[in-house]
């Protein structure tokens, strides 16, 4: 499954925002099928912080570890997010690789 | 359109000038009042209030956080809850994508100036002591960004985490620099340290205060010196220049 971040809007901030994202998409993983990779694209996605990320990504990550992969982070914001969120949780995103 | 009058006190406070200034203003016809003909008092036309064009953010928004009693701010530096800043910052940050010197980092800004700004609503949701919501505004000419809250202030609000801090110094300090890993008793997003770390390495200078506690953070300023202000204040007042 792929996830498409900009279908939550570009500027992804806030966790109200972000906790009302992850409840309004959580129906949809139940498509997700046993060893189905979840990806997530972060493709048009302009403005991406921690409070959001905290919200929407920690769950998923804590949900399906090693099986998500994150995509189209060059985006600056995305990058000081992520590397945010690695320090909090003492992980490493898995990052997509290039084609 | 707002015909609603307000007293020259209020007009003082909305756009950060003193009454014997606005009456000067007024006698020059450079802001003019209403006069009410019985008490002679002024009165001011609160959209002509609402449309000054306010030269000096930083010290409109000190008034509004230091201001014993607390007033709402003019309606387009007034974000009353989180659903109309994430609006605003919205619209800021369409404005800052159009600057081209700022093509490489205006996603920072808005994510720093996001993550105060929610900081503020996340943290006072439903606890707000007088007026809820934050001041927030822009000048995209001057370059600057200022938010302020009149919430609980860090010192509070961390201590449901760190009980045994004591000063707004200290609190300051911790939530700019201490990763605080899980997610219980309060969920905090770790974003001020965030912020630390994009002022940091870009070209973007930070002051924040919260209680008699300040700080100023620019680029390869490594060490966080926080210092005690003279004027002490509840809630949190932020300026991001870029």
């Amino acid at each position: 499954m792929t996830i498409f971040l900009k279908k939550f809007g570009t500027t992804l901030t806030g966790r109200q925002f972000g906790k009302e994202s992850f409840s309004a998409f959580l129906p949809s993983l139940k498509r997700v099928k046993n060893d189905e990779m979840v990806e997530i694209d972060f493709e048009g996605v302009i403005t991406f912080t921690p409070s959001w990320g905290d919200e929407f990504l920690s769950p998923l990550l804590n949900r399906f570890k090693n099986k998500l992969v994150l995509k189209n982070t060059e985006n600056p914001s995305v990058q000081a997010t992520l590397k945010m969120l690695e320090k909090v949780h003492n992980t490493k995103f898995k990052l997509s690789e290039k084609k | 359109m707002n015909s609603e009058l307000i007293t020259i006190g209020q007009a003082s406070k909305m756009i950060g000038v003193s009454m014997q200034t606005l009456r000067r203003w007024d006698d020059a016809g450079k802001l003019s009042s209403v006069r009410r003909t019985k008490t002679g008092y002024r009165y001011y036309k609160k959209e002509d209030i609402e449309n000054y064009n306010v030269k000096d953010l930083f010290k409109l928004a000190k008034i509004w956080i230091a201001d014993n009693l607390g007033f709402e701010p003019r309606q387009d530096f007034y974000c009353s809850d989180s659903s109309v800043f994430q609006a605003r910052l919205s619209k800021m940050e369409n404005e800052l994508g159009k600057i081209k010197e700022l093509n490489a980092i205006f996603p920072l800004i808005t994510a720093i100036a996001g993550e105060i700004g929610n900081n503020s609503f996340d943290h006072n949701l439903g606890n707000w002591p007088d007026i809820p919501g934050i001041f927030f505004a822009y000048n995209l000419d001057k370059k600057n960004i200022v938010l302020a809250d009149r919430g609980q202030g860090i010192l509070t609000t961390l201590r449901n985490i760190e009980p045994k801090l004591i000063n707004h110094q200290d609190a300051l300090y911790v939530a700019f620099t201490k990763i605080i890993s899980g997610r219980s008793p309060e969920s905090r997003g770790n974003g001020l340290k965030f912020v630390r770390d994009i002022v940091m390495h870009n070209k973007i200078n930070l002051f924040f205060q919260t209680g008699d506690a300040y700080l100023e953070i620019k680029k390869r300023n490594s060490d966080l010196d926080v210092k005690k202000a003279n004027v002490d204040f509840r809630g949190c007042l932020a300026v991001i220049k870029f």
